[in-house]
């Protein structure tokens, strides 16, 4: 009777659950059977094993082998067993010694040479078993993730390293945070744009979402993958929350984890599932995937209005939830919104040198496609105009990136010293306290509200704006002029 | 499409007594006219056209010189069309005045769509008339002869904004055939939205720049005032401001980086001077985005 059990582990949701593989070879008809949920992937370790075991230059026992995946009611998925179950059939015949699983979880996958392959998730896999105090023994390709603090690693790349025991472990040194710009794109790249730019800044300071109006190819897509380098660099948590998600989406982390906020452009194709997460298993989707950067939904209204409406539990809480027949899942979801959208079908209403050719109704639906709700949720509305090609030309004088981040750093600094929470989710009296409104910028403010039939929400979004202006400013008061000026940011609807 | 089956159906011939005099003397005097409202309505009145795919210009331009014709005492005459048409309409009614929609469809046949209750509050304050029998669905090439009516039913025929080519321009023909005076707001050289307008103040069409002119206008082809409408109406008492911004989209309609780039001002201060002249009542912003000036009668 020869049984050996290896630690390997399993991804549910953003969460890694321990997984014991057990071995057991013994007496009867040979045979290799996996039991314990395995789903169609774990299924075909079984041949993928055989082969890697044989081709490593160790045996494949004739023998009856059961190997069981504990516990046994949670649905196992993917080929992160392979290396277990191989491990596991090696040490139970006595090919491998039991040293080499010591204290590790194992994942990874075999290709039927021999050699290890890793799979999504090793983030996940490698900090789940750093706080489990093991070691993760898996195949090379960690990337940055290898050198995170208190990670013990233990790499393999071969079956057949599994003969001299235990395997090496790698120094694993502090991590340091640098944080750069990988694709280098700098608001001082653009040229005129002065109010999208101005509008991005307090977006950027105040972490209000956004909605950009304007005919296509005005620059909209440009401005808004520029967003990312004036938000903050990630800080330690955010690097981790953000690149483990990416990990077990399958998705290069190590922007992620050198402080790059992630940039999602899903098309506007995207279904729900794909959108806030879903499927079986279940994966993170896009709002997940742009935790802590930016989700930019360019053609707005042509996203489908179920798409739409599933932001909302987003963008309101900060996370999805999703409950299946396993148990509930959480994603979060903590982004800032993008939106881009034509002011009509054809795109060019209010351009300047081509004709619109809808008709004045269709053109007034089409941006109410996206929805009061999430309008709600949008501080900032404001146009992107087709830009002068002798500007072009011309040398932007605008601010470059890393000055726009510096006022981005110091206004959310003064912002925090309030101690009031986030401007772009302050209401109420909480808002009123913020914003410290005299006599007569509350008076203003009054006037504004009924010149312009403003709404409840609409007062609501002018001083969340007009605080982060404020911010801008180093102004610990709200004054007319910020108003004044958060007032050309307000939706269309409040014209 | 609904049926505006409130207000009262009249139908008029030609030998009826009640049957429009101005239309009467025109060649095209359709044989029978079927309304719907106050067929006392259909005296001689003021018509104002303009463009479908109106610029806030445009609309402004209703707004100000039909609104104070209608305030005046005037009856206003137009298409029921979007645009200019409706806010003509809408301004008459607005002031209290009489109104009538000329429809290239049944007089009875909602079109445009959503403009039931526009149509509905122009049949109680005035009338909803076609020459086509009752349930005509609309077609485009009854549109063209339903300008017709709308020069036919009025002595002075008002263009705000036409481009071109458009239906508007020719209404503009049809009533000076007619021998109907035609004024015409000038418009921006710069803009294609009134390349029409600005043709046909080249061919020798009245300009209008003023409330005051078109009072002289209308006292001459259809008697004085029959009431006073104040002095709000007026651009006379506007004086040039010294205030760059507003001087500048005053003279034409700007995004605040159009008016920054002209001015060589920096995007913050345009914003907030744009911002409060908005607070002040001074400017407003319309649906594109620019901003250009309130009109004197909508600041109060």
């Amino acid at each position: 009777m020869a049984q050996c059990t290896v630690r390997a582990a399993t991804v549910f949701g953003l969460e890694v659950l321990p997984v014991d593989v057990e071995v057991d070879v013994g007496a009867g008809l040979p045979s290799f059977a996996i039991v314990g949920l395995p789903d169609l992937a774990v299924q075909e370790a079984r041949e993928r094993v055989r082969s890697a075991v044989r081709a490593a230059g160790f045996d494949v026992p004739n023998s009856r082998i059961v190997v069981n995946l504990a516990p046994g009611p949670v649905r196992k998925h993917g080929t992160g067993f392979d290396l277990a179950i191989a491990l596991g059939l090696l040490i139970a015949t006595k090919q491998v010694s039991p040293s080499v699983v010591d204290g590790c979880v194992v994942v990874g996958e075999l290709s039927l040479d021999g050699s290890i392959r890793s799979v999504p998730g090793m983030l996940a896999y490698a900090l789940a078993a750093r706080d489990a105090s093991r070691a993760l023994l898996g195949p090379r390709g960690l990337g940055v993730a290898e050198e995170l603090d208190g990670l013990e690693y233990r790499a393999i790349t071969h079956l057949a390293q599994s003969r001299s025991a235990p395997i090496a472990l790698r120094a694993s040194t502090p991590y340091v945070s640098s944080p750069h710009e990988r694709d280098g794109a700098d608001f001082l790249d653009i040229a005129g744009h002065e109010q999208a730019k101005r509008a991005l800044l307090i977006a950027a300071a105040g972490g209000h979402n956004v909605l950009m109006v304007g005919p296509p190819g005005s620059g909209k897509t440009m401005l808004a993958r520029r967003l990312p380098s004036i938000l903050p660099p990630l800080d330690q948590k955010e690097r981790l929350e953000t690149a483990v998600i990416h990990s077990i989406a399958g998705l290069e982390e190590s922007d992620a984890l050198e402080g790059v906020r992630p940039f999602r452009a899903p098309h506007h194709s995207a279904s729900i599932a794909g959108l806030v997460g879903g499927g079986s298993p279940a994966r993170p989707g896009e709002a997940s995937l742009a935790h802590n950067g930016v989700l930019f939904l360019d053609e707005m209204p042509e996203f489908g209005p179920a798409s739409l409406q599933a932001l909302r539990q987003p963008l309101e809480d900060g996370q999805v939830t999703l409950v299946r027949v396993e148990g509930r899942m959480r994603f979060p979801t903590r982004f800032s919104l993008v939106g881009a959208a034509n002011p009509c079908p054809c795109g060019f209403r209010g351009d300047r040198a081509r004709a619109c050719t809808c008709t004045p109704g269709v053109a007034a639906r089409y941006l109410s496609r996206i929805g009061g709700p999430l309008i709600d949720r949008i501080d900032l509305v404001f146009d992107v105009d087709r830009v002068d090609p002798a500007l072009l030309l011309r040398e932007s004088d605008g601010l470059s990136s890393s000055a726009m981040r510096r006022l981005v750093l110091e206004s959310r600094d003064r912002a925090s010293a309030r101690g009031l929470g986030p401007t772009s989710s302050l209401q109420g009296t909480m808002l009123l306290k913020a914003c410290q409104l005299d006599g007569s910028s509350a008076r203003q403010l009054e006037a504004a509200a009924r010149l312009k039939h403003l709404s409840g929400r609409g007062v609501t979004r002018l001083l969340r704006v007009a605080r982060t202006v404020a911010d801008l400013d180093r102004s610990s008061r709200v004054t007319v002029d910020h108003i004044s000026e958060a007032l050309g940011f307000r939706a269309k609807e409040d014209c | 499409m609904t049926a505006l089956s409130l207000a009262r159906r009249f139908e008029l011939s030609r030998d009826d007594s009640g049957y429009p005099s101005a239309l009467a003397s025109t060649e095209y005097a359709p044989a029978r006219l079927y309304g719907i409202g106050d067929p006392a309505s259909l005296v001689t009145g003021f018509s104002v056209v303009g463009a479908r795919k109106a610029t806030p210009y445009g609309l402004q331009a209703a707004d100000l010189l039909a609104g104070w014709a209608a305030r005046s005492g005037y009856t206003i005459v137009s298409g029921g069309a979007i645009g200019c048409d409706q806010a003509a309409h809408r301004a008459a009614l607005a002031n209290r005045g009489t109104t009538v929609a000329v429809l290239g469809c049944g007089a009875d046949v909602v079109y445009p769509r959503g403009a039931t209750e526009l149509l509905d509050a122009v049949a109680r304050n005035g009338a909803v008339v076609s020459e086509h029998p009752w349930g005509t669905p609309p077609a485009k090439w009854r549109f063209r002869t339903r300008n017709r009516l709308i020069a036919g039913l009025s002595a002075v025929l008002l263009v705000v904004e036409a481009g071109l080519p458009s239906g508007t321009f020719a209404t503009a023909d049809y009533a000076l055939d007619a021998g109907r005076e035609v004024l015409v707001v000038p418009g921006s050289i710069f803009a294609p939205e009134c390349r029409g307008a600005n043709r046909l103040l080249r061919q020798g069409a009245q300009p209008v720049t003023d409330v005051s002119e078109l009072a002289a206008a209308l006292a001459d082809a259809l008697g004085p005032v029959r009431r006073d409408a104040g002095a709000q109406w007026t651009l006379d008492g506007v004086e040039p401001s010294q205030d760059l911004v507003l001087a500048a989209v005053r003279t034409s309609h700007m995004r605040p980086d159009d008016i920054a780039r002209a001015l060589s001002m920096d995007i913050i201060t345009v914003a907030r001077r744009i911002g409060r002249l908005e607070l002040d009542g001074l400017v407003v912003r319309f649906p594109d985005g620019r901003y250009g000036p309130t009109p004197p009668h909508a600041t109060r």
